[in-house]
């Protein structure tokens, strides 16, 4: 079979006044039809550029310097943009960012129609409103004739990357190239969105290109792989055997640095236990805690309904433990994020860090705990001070808490510096130019500076490409043995959660559905949505779980109109009658572990109990 | 305005992921020379103890600016001006209310047949020195522009920094002042203030200040707001900075710069206010020239005597010509060095 596209001796270089750097050098393979070929590599290696390039979409600085891009057998590169745009109708092109690439102000169905109709011109517009929904129904938005006429601002990020998919797939493309379109989603739905693209390629005989930076997620995608690293194509196997025996160093590198799962039991971080302090010596306690928000209502003046973010949550986090909290977005984890770190007071409920209540502490006890308590946050680019020197931004917490002297406070902060791993030189520079890796080392020198108790982490590793994450999980370890830290991980990753935590709370819809002990949550879990977030986990092993069997299509509900009874019932494979009407409770299963969930044995008992 | 004011809101959550991801990219594309000298990140070699060698940012900016042609120009014009006008109508002794009926309407040097040393340029209908006068209306035209300038840009920063940093219940309180405050033309609020009582200096900064600072404190606030809902001020907020505190040394150092180059063009603004009110009859009241007030004499003039009315012009220019050379070179050091030069 002729291949739909074929790449051959392509290279990209950067082109700057006085210099230029290669992007993309001598890259060459083919796709053929209805194939899935996934493209992986760190960032940075030339992935984007190169999707790019292979629809046509290089521009100034970037400059092609060599090559081909043939499209049945037609050369992309020299195409004059007339001709290029009638190729569109073949060629789509899905990038990352679902938020930036439709328009705020029209309705999402509108876009599409707008788009089908400049590639197909004689498609009529009532022609293409039906086909756009019917797709829309095909990649299981629910009640798409209603949807269309929605604008994207009502759309969850899933459902816009479902909706982008859409725009891809309405013209019948024969290639689509699919750059990092799982990356701002979550596991679940992102498992959902890479099964209907392998839908979509029998269905519509699609060849798909899909560029993504995480081996596990390109496993779950393609039946061949491309391992791109500086630009240079290191790399071309059929996944599988990729995986089971790379050639290239750099590949054995990226696949030695995923996590293991089940396989054999990964060294768990040693708990640090101080000799005498038992485990049940909570540092911090959650006491049936819940924040409810007021959010107006759509649609009305002043009226407001309750959102309620996170619901009557009760755990302890011991002195020492690296303790997670993990769910998809929309859970209320940052919300408890919020409440720890006292940037909230709980609507109800309370939050006692050493059997004190932290909403009624303020003046000099807040600031204690402030010194105790340190938050890392998420986002490298977002949360560093952008005009200020690395040293004064280490400088700054060591002022608020009341150090005067500078020499003391220079040695302080060039001592934590040092700890982290960044060069003492930057102390005066500004943070520009550093990579995503270096600014979080920055974020957790600011928090380390205090020298705190608690460290609590917000997707602070999310934002960084595997091999980043590999040092500084490395780096955390090492800080935790040093100062005897007790991390709290608010995380959507559970490949990270099972390296590097020993026990981890689940979360959804605000509510704690399963607390357990690593080893366990992971072998043995006890609620069907803990199972759901295994199943959907890419890795590179064989799986416990078959998405299969624990996953069912759809959302998780909105959070201001609960349903009655379980709230994951909606989604849930095993749901029964009592679900409908009865919320789970927490229930014990063995010495530590918890669960809510009715098909726990005990659980039963206890709603007869309560409905008695 | 009313665009002005949502912008912010939705910049938030739709532009913001734009925005990083190219900051992302651009990071891709060229790691700069810190990043490669960083990257590394060797933790293990011994950390340098002595970086005396590296400057402060602050300091950087200082010798950048310094180090342009631009910058000298303007600063050596601005100290020439200021010393003249500090030192020359002491030194020189002439007092620029003496009237010298026979040396009037003497042209500038070199102009005409009548100039004379002891007026380098001229003197006006009843034979006072020209240049003495100018320097004194200088003297009153620098110091009501900038400290007009100054207390709008205190009132409309505070104002419009807590506004957009407190939000709710204050942000409405704030804003309804400022709309109402907008609502009073300016030469009204002028005729009222100054024309119920005797005009002076305070009382006309005053009225000049008041004037202006909604402007301020709408952009402030629009820019606080964007700027408050950033993680690193909620980083500030957890390492237990007080609001005042976040308020003042994170978000004023980081947003007030940019605001004060623009208002720079507003001490030229201020000036021409004042000459405006002194042509009222508002301003600084006569014998005491002022800009305003040797325009309004030199009116009458303008044919035969044009150096009367377009003197007082000159140093404003040259004024105002020198401080904006100044403010950009401070401008472009800051932009190069905050990004990454």
């Amino acid at each position: 079979m002729d291949p739909v596209l074929s790449v051959r001796d392509l290279s990209v270089a950067l082109t700057l006044p006085g210099r230029e750097r290669t992007i993309l050098d001598a890259i060459g393979f083919d796709v053929a039809p209805r194939e899935i070929v996934g493209v992986v590599g760190a960032s940075g290696a030339g992935k984007t550029v190169l999707s790019r390039a292979v629809v046509n979409w290089i521009a100034a600085p970037l400059a092609i310097r060599s090559g081909h891009v043939s499209f049945r057998g037609t050369d992309l590169l020299g195409l004059p943009p007339r001709a290029m745009r009638r190729l569109r109708r073949d060629i789509a092109y899905v990038g990352a960012d679902p938020m930036g690439a439709l328009d705020p102000t029209l309705p999402v169905g509108r876009q599409i129609v707008e788009k089908l109709r400049a590639v197909m011109p004689d498609v009529s517009r009532r022609e293409a409103q039906a086909r756009v929904i019917a797709l829309l129904d095909a990649v299981r938005i629910p009640s798409a004739t209603a949807r269309f006429h929605d604008y994207p601002s009502q759309f969850s990020g899933g459902m816009m990357q479902r909706a982008l998919i859409v725009d891809a797939m309405v013209s019948n493309p024969a290639l689509l190239v699919a750059d990092n379109v799982t990356q701002p989603l979550d596991v679940t739905v992102a498992a959902q969105v890479i099964r209907l693209m392998r839908e979509l390629t029998e269905r519509f005989e699609t060849a798909i290109l899909f560029v993504s930076s995480s081996l596990p997620v390109a496993r779950e995608a393609a039946s061949r792989t491309l391992v791109i690293d500086q630009g240079r194509l290191v790399e071309e196997q059929p996944t599988e055997a990729l995986i089971a025996a790379p050639r290239h160093a750099y590949t054995r590198e990226l696949v030695a640095q995923i996590p293991v799962i089940w396989g054999e039991r990964p060294s768990l971080p040693a708990v640090p236990r101080a000799a005498g302090a038992r485990p049940t010596d909570a540092i911090i306690s959650l006491r049936d805690v819940s924040q409810t928000y007021r959010v107006k209502r759509r649609g009305s003046f002043a009226a407001t309904s309750e959102l309620r973010a996170v619901r009557n949550v009760t755990f302890d986090i011991v002195k020492g433990d690296s303790f997670a909290v993990v769910g998809e977005s929309g859970c209320g984890k940052s919300t408890l994020m919020r409440l720890l770190s006292r940037l909230e007071r709980p609507s109800a409920g309370q939050v006692l860090c050493e059997g004190r209540d932290i909403a009624r502490l303020s003046g000099a006890e807040l600031l204690g705990f402030r010194r105790k308590l340190q938050l890392v946050l998420q986002d490298p680019f977002n949360s560093l001070p952008p005009r200020t020197g690395i040293g004064a931004m280490l400088e700054a917490p060591l002022r608020i808490h009341g150090w005067r002297d500078p020499r003391k406070i220079r040695e302080r902060v060039r001592a934590v510096m040092d700890d982290v791993g960044l060069p003492v030189a930057l102390y005066d520079e500004l943070p520009l130019g550093l990579s995503a890796g270096q600014r979080q080392r920055i974020n957790v020198a600011r928090a380390m500076v205090l020298e705190p108790e608690i460290l609590l982490m917000d997707e602070t590793l999310s934002a960084l490409d595997q091999t980043e994450q590999f040092k500084l999980l490395a780096l955390f370890e090492k800080l935790q043995r040093a100062h005897g830290l007790t991390y709290i991980y608010i995380s959507h990753d559970l490949a990270m959660v099972r390296k590097a935590c020993n026990r981890i709370a689940v979360m959804y819809l605000g509510e704690v559905v399963e607390l357990a002990d690593n080893e366990r949550l992971f072998f043995d879990p006890g609620h069907p949505y803990t199972r759901a977030l295994l199943s959907a986990m890419p890795a590179l092993e064989a799986r416990r779980f078959r998405p299969e069997d624990c996953l069912m299509e759809g959302e998780p509900p909105s959070p201001i109109d609960l349903p009655q009874g379980c709230a994951f019932r909606s989604r849930c494979p095993q749901a029964f009658e009592a679900c409908l009407h009865h919320p789970p409770f927490l229930t014990v299963r063995g010495a530590r572990d918890l669960a809510a969930c009715h098909r726990v044995p005990g659980a039963g008992a206890a709603l007869l109990a309560g409905a008695a | 305005m009313d665009a002005v004011e949502t912008f912010p809101k939705r910049s938030q959550s739709k532009w913001m992921p734009v925005r990083r991801k190219r900051a992302r990219q651009s990071k891709n594309l060229e790691p700069c020379s810190i990043a490669e000298r960083a990257d590394p990140a060797p933790a293990l070699a011994t950390p340098r103890v002595d970086v005396t060698a590296s400057r402060s940012i602050g300091r950087r900016i200082l010798d950048r600016a310094a180090r342009s042609g631009g910058f000298r120009i303007g600063a050596l014009l601005l100290a020439g001006l200021v010393l003249a006008a500090a030192l020359y109508p002491e030194l020189s002794g002439i007092d620029p209310a003496m009237r010298d009926i026979r040396a009037r309407l003497l042209p500038p040097l070199f102009l005409g047949d009548k100039w004379s040393w002891a007026h380098p340029l001229g003197t006006d209908q009843i034979g006072r020195d020209m240049l003495v006068r100018c320097l004194v209306g200088l003297r009153y035209s620098l110091l009501i522009g900038v400290a007009s300038v100054a207390v709008t840009v205190v009132i409309g920063c505070a104002l419009g920094t807590v506004a957009g940093y407190f939000g709710g219940r204050t942000d409405t309180v704030i804003m309804r002042i400022t709309d109402a405050q907008l609502s009073i033309p300016m030469i009204i609020l002028a005729i009222a203030v100054l024309g119920a009582d005797r005009p002076t200096i305070p009382a006309i900064i005053l009225v000049l200040g008041l004037s202006n600072w909604p402007v301020y404190a709408r952009v402030m606030r629009s820019v606080v707001m964007a700027e408050r809902g950033r993680e690193y001020v909620r980083a500030a907020q957890v390492s237990g900075a007080t609001h005042p505190r976040i308020l003042l040394t994170l978000l004023v150092p980081l947003l007030v710069p940019p605001l004060l180059f623009t208002s720079v063009l507003d001490v030229a603004r201020m000036m021409i206010f004042e000459s405006t009110l002194g042509f009222l009859g508002l301003g600084v009241q006569p014998p005491t020239p002022t800009f305003g007030s040797i325009i309004a004499d030199g009116r009458k003039y303008l044919l035969n005597a044009w150096w009367i009315a377009t003197m007082p012009g000159v140093f404003l220019c040259l004024t105002l010509t020198s401080i904006n050379l100044i403010g950009a070179a401070f401008e472009r050091a800051r932009n190069s060095i905050h990004g990454g030069a």
